[in-house]
């Protein structure tokens, strides 16, 4: 005995897509008295891109050709990823991290960076980089987010990576200083460095 | 009519991107993402963390779950190094296909470490992620092939070298779509209007970075470059969100690199931070498999 064919659906693909994403916005609006909008908002967004894919022919028939083992590897590769990011947490579950660059707007101006720049015995100066001393460091945070021990100590460190790399000409000294660009620049003036205040000077030379 | 069949000419055909891949450029994948890792290996001198400040170090992902003791030990140059060639040989291990399965997720766990150590003195960037979760959909595929054909009951899996590939560029395009998402949900209209680009762009140049061209912070002078960054973050937002697109559109893959790349160079130029490893697996956003017969399956009807 033989099933008999299934009638065809009378609603255009489209407009079942179209019901979904409503019915989904009104989730989304009930829900977000209880999970900030942010989250619901990129939820939502983001169920609608993957329903989309849901309904997308090749990929019905794509996914429903995999074998059961490969289907589950497939959802816990994308499922980590989508979950890494609802946990705004950027460090504890690695690689499975939120997804953020550029996420809000900066209200400084000016822009402020402290940055060590050293002087050499022949008088050079020179930018002290972790990121380029240490180039397995991508990069590092901002220093003036360290306790004045631990700034001291990685001046003291990078100056004595870069005296590795250059024994001809050593650092002697390591300023800190707090580089500052505004927005927009100062009219009429041209500008060759970034204005810069001296807070710290670090004698490399006594070897302390 | 004419403008539906003028639209249908301008969206191209919708096919998924290698669905008809066969084993030589599941193969050709592998390799060239484990010869990348080498490299990337190669050319990092590990052992000279050993030398950085304890204070700045604050254990990321596994390595938080791991003893004192034993980030200790690990953090000396000789832990470094022993860490740096025993992942070096694993990786090399995994180009010659022998044990897959078990010698790539063995290479996933220390990448993994590796990826995490590196990011522990400082924020963990985004860069290469992409790269380390390719090694996971390897590692992970490999383990089902093995799986389905020793207790599935299958001779032969036909479809399963488009497996990883499409998983590989579904989480490539998946974290562009996340980041465009959490851009225009959480930052709102302010980060489209105002000069955001332009104090992000400062603030990059001014810190520094492995590349450094040093023009970054110059910018608020050149109101032309100032225009593009404004007017370029809302168009390349619409292309992150959109990624997705590239899976199942050849036309939008064809848009999608060259806007893409251009975004990924000015952001060399103007920020120092340059995302190499996502412009090399943009190698994978190209349908070789239906250009080349050779590196189609071999069950494929279209196979010449």
């Amino acid at each position: 005995m033989t099933n008999p064919a299934r009638a065809p659906s009378r609603l255009h693909p489209a407009i079942v897509f179209a019901i979904i994403c409503l019915c989904l916005a009104l989730i989304i609006w009930l829900v977000s008295y209880a999970v900030p909008l942010t989250l619901a908002g990129q939820a939502y967004l983001l169920l609608i891109v993957l329903l989309a894919f849901r309904y997308w022919p090749p990929m019905i028939r794509w996914v429903a050709s995999m074998p059961v083992t490969h289907r589950v590897v497939f959802g816990v590769l994308i499922g980590s990823m989508i979950l890494g990011h609802y946990t705004l947490n950027g460090r504890t579950y690695f690689p499975y991290v939120v997804w953020e660059i550029f996420p809000f707007a900066h209200e400084d101006d000016p822009v402020t960076c402290r940055e060590f720049i050293a002087t050499t015995e022949s008088g050079n100066k020179v930018r002290l980089l972790v990121e380029q001393l240490f180039p397995s460091i991508v990069q590092i945070g901002p220093l003036d987010g360290y306790s004045a021990e631990t700034t001291e100590h990685l001046a003291r460190v990078l100056a004595k990576a870069y005296n590795q790399q250059h024994p001809g000409d050593p650092v002697w000294r390591v300023d800190l200083m707090v580089m500052a660009v505004k927005l927009p620049p100062p009219a009429g003036e041209s500008r060759a460095q970034p204005s810069c205040e001296l807070l710290k000077r670090y004698d490399i030379s006594s070897g302390q | 009519m004419r403008a539906s069949q003028t639209l249908r000419h301008l969206i191209g055909p919708i096919e998924l991107l290698h669905e008809q891949a066969g084993p030589r450029l599941l193969r050709l994948t592998r390799l060239g993402i484990f010869a990348l890792w080498i490299v990337k290996l190669l050319l990092d001198p590990l052992w000279r963390l050993a030398e950085m400040p304890r204070e700045l170090f604050q254990p990321v992902g596994i390595l938080a779950l791991l003893p004192a003791s034993a980030i200790n030990e690990l953090l000396t140059s000789n832990g470094l190094a022993a860490l740096l060639v025993f992942t070096l040989g694993v990786l090399v291990l995994a180009l010659t296909d022998k044990a897959f399965p078990v010698v790539a997720t063995v290479a996933a766990v220390l990448l993994t470490a590796y990826s995490s150590l590196i990011r522990s003195f400082g924020p963990a960037v985004h860069t290469d992620i992409v790269l380390l979760l390719a090694v996971y959909a390897l590692a992970g595929f490999a383990w089902a092939d093995w799986i389905a054909l020793k207790f599935g009951g299958k001779k032969s899996l036909p479809g399963a070298s488009s497996y990883p590939l499409i998983t590989i560029v579904a989480m490539l395009c998946l974290s562009y779509c996340l980041v465009g998402l959490s851009r225009t949900v959480a930052g709102g209209l302010s980060v489209f209007t105002g000069d955001t680009m332009e104090v992000w762009t400062i603030d990059a140049s001014l810190r520094g970075y492995y590349f450094n061209t040093n023009i970054g912070w110059h910018v608020p002078e050149w109101p032309a470059v100032v225009f593009m960054l404004r007017s370029g973050l809302p168009f390349i937002t619409l292309f992150e969100i959109t990624a997705p697109l590239c899976l199942v559109s050849s036309h939008y893959r064809w848009i999608f690199i060259p806007v893409m790349f251009s975004f990924h160079l000015l952001s060399l130029l103007f920020m120092n931070i340059f995302f190499f490893d996502d412009m090399l697996l943009y190698l994978l956003l190209v349908d070789w498999s239906r250009r080349y017969p050779a590196l189609r399956a071999p069950s494929h009807p279209e196979r010449a």
